[in-house]
């Protein structure tokens, strides 16, 4: 999963140590013959007010001061701008880069490098720091479903043909496995096929699906299925929708009126991370017309670039709760920011 | 070779050929999702052909096709400078050399990406080979019951 990106940062850590390491070295370089004597570092007024000569302790400390490091801007913008295009390359939305950008900035320029620490340890802490801001916290959804009144109503939307079905089966499959008690709404009554595709799922994990024929009021069909919850205390509701785009007026408004009756605790975006920038795209012209708490990016397996992962959460300011990585029930990963960048830049540099 | 196959009711079956309908349509995506990746692909290889061409054209000068079959002769201004787009809609203004290196290693990229989904799709046409297997044998059995009555 985003190997491309992976190999592309890790490429612009070496960069970043490799232009720090330049810097120290020629700070460190021995001071040529007939050249200007280096400038001692300067005593205190204090000190030279009172006419003592330093001390000891005073002395380790400027020999300590004078072996660090200081991390000037000049230092790394050489390849801040070549991380600026990785990230960009890899689909990274604008903003999302610019916060990068910044943070590692602000990371890094200024920064004494401690005796003892690796240029590498510092330039690792400052891009782990800058992916974590931008990547946000996730989202809990079992700690969710466990810290409201159950049922949890959960009204899954998005573009046509990004798997939404498959990833309502798949996280019906995951609550199962915690313990969970699910029903699921066959709220796709518009798509052939649809209704078949979700029954066939849901009998395959074991889960309740509640449907009516094909061409029914999608909002009847999730009504049905909140009721059904509510009389046999199920935990969670999932509720499958049609795949619509953002423009279709009268879709949107049929989505609109599913949110009126069904009354979702959570409002999930689906969509699949190898369309890179343009889910993000979407997902903020979602969030804008109907609203969304929460995004799931399907097909991440397949994703090499990583940018709609990176940027998302940033963009539009909603957390990314699961990435689907395969075909199976199984495949679907809660998204966990720390893992993700540790193993994005975790590696023999 | 023996058959292991356990007899198969209707219910079995219909689900089976649910199953091969969903495969189906799973199928059907990463075609899809093949094609653009080859055509992007194709696309890319044209790029790079025009990009080098473009630096050897006498005086500049080029083919433009303009559709419907129709081309113009038409003189690149900069034939050096490139403006390409390089991901999350930005375009940047790169040297000629850089924007074919650029557009080989998107190449690269596409082409792995197209081999995880070949795979993926030949996973999926195998589990649907198994699925029509069994169903062929589901319904030679249900012929051989009727041929009994």
């Amino acid at each position: 999963m985003f190997g491309g990106l992976r190999e592309k940062l890790q490429a612009a850590r070496n960069r970043l140590s490799g232009s720090i390491q330049a810097a120290e070295e020629k700070q460190e370089a021995p001071v040529p013959q007939g050249a200007p004597a280096r400038e001692t570092p300067a005593v205190p007024e204090e000190q030279r007010s009172s006419g003592t000569a330093p001390s000891f302790v005073d002395k380790v400390k400027i020999l300590i001061k004078d072996r660090e490091l200081v991390v000037s801007e000049k230092d790394v913008a050489e390849a801040l701008d070549e991380l600026e295009m990785t990230l960009l390359e890899s689909d990274v939305a604008l903003p999302a880069t610019d916060a990068i950008i910044t943070h590692v900035r602000k990371g890094l320029v200024g920064k004494r490098r401690k005796i003892g620490e690796s240029v590498d340890h510092l330039v690792v802490s400052a891009l782990k720091t800058a992916l974590l801001d931008v990547l946000g916290s996730g989202f809990d959804l079992t700690g969710y479903i466990r810290a409201h009144p159950k049922p949890v109503k959960i009204l899954f939307t998005g573009v046509n043909g990004t798997g939404k079905t498959t990833t309502v089966a798949k996280i019906g499959s995951f609550l199962k496995k915690q313990g969970f008690t699910v029903v699921i709404g066959a709220g796709d009554t518009y798509r052939a096929g649809a209704i078949e595709q979700i029954s066939v799922h849901a009998e395959r994990i074991g889960i309740k699906v509640i449907q009516h024929q094909e061409g029914a009021d999608p909002s009847a069909v999730l009504f049905d299925t909140v009721q059904y919850a509510n009389s046999h205390k199920i935990d969670v509701v999932l509720a499958d929708t049609a795949g619509r785009f953002h423009n279709k007026a009268n879709l949107m408004s049929q989505l609109e009126k599913i949110k009126r009756v069904m009354k979702p605790d959570l409002v999930v975006y689906v969509d699949e991370a190898v369309a890179g920038n343009d889910a993000v795209t979407r997902a903020f012209e979602f969030d804008k017309t109907v609203g969304a708490d929460a995004v799931v990016l399907t097909k991440a397996d397949m994703d090499s670039r990583g940018g709609a992962a990176i940027s998302i959460a940033h963009t539009i300011g909603k957390p990314l709760m699961f990435l689907g990585v395969g075909q199976a029930y199984d495949d679907i990963m809660p998204f966990e920011p720390a893992k993700l960048v540790d193993e994005l830049l975790d590696g023999e540099s | 070779m023996e058959n292991t196959m356990q007899p198969m009711d209707q219910r079995e079956m219909m689900t089976l050929q649910h199953y091969l309908k969903e495969y189906g349509q799973q199928a059907e995506i990463f075609m899809s999702q093949l094609e653009l990746l080859e055509n992007g692909r194709l696309e890319a290889h044209a790029a790079i052909e025009a990009l080098e061409a473009m630096l050897t054209a006498e005086d500049n000068t080029l083919l433009l096709q303009i559709g419907g079959g129709a081309s113009v002769r038409a003189k690149v201004l900069e034939p050096e400078k490139v403006l390409l787009a390089i991901g999350a809609e930005v375009v940047v203004e790169r040297p000629n050399k850089d924007a074919v290196e650029f557009l080989k290693e998107r190449i690269i990229e596409m082409e792995a990406s197209q081999k995880k989904v070949a795979e993926t799709l030949d996973r999926l046409r195998s589990q649907m080979n198994e699925i029509n297997k069994r169903l062929e044998s589901g319904y030679q059995q249900t012929m051989a019951e009727q041929d009994a009555d």
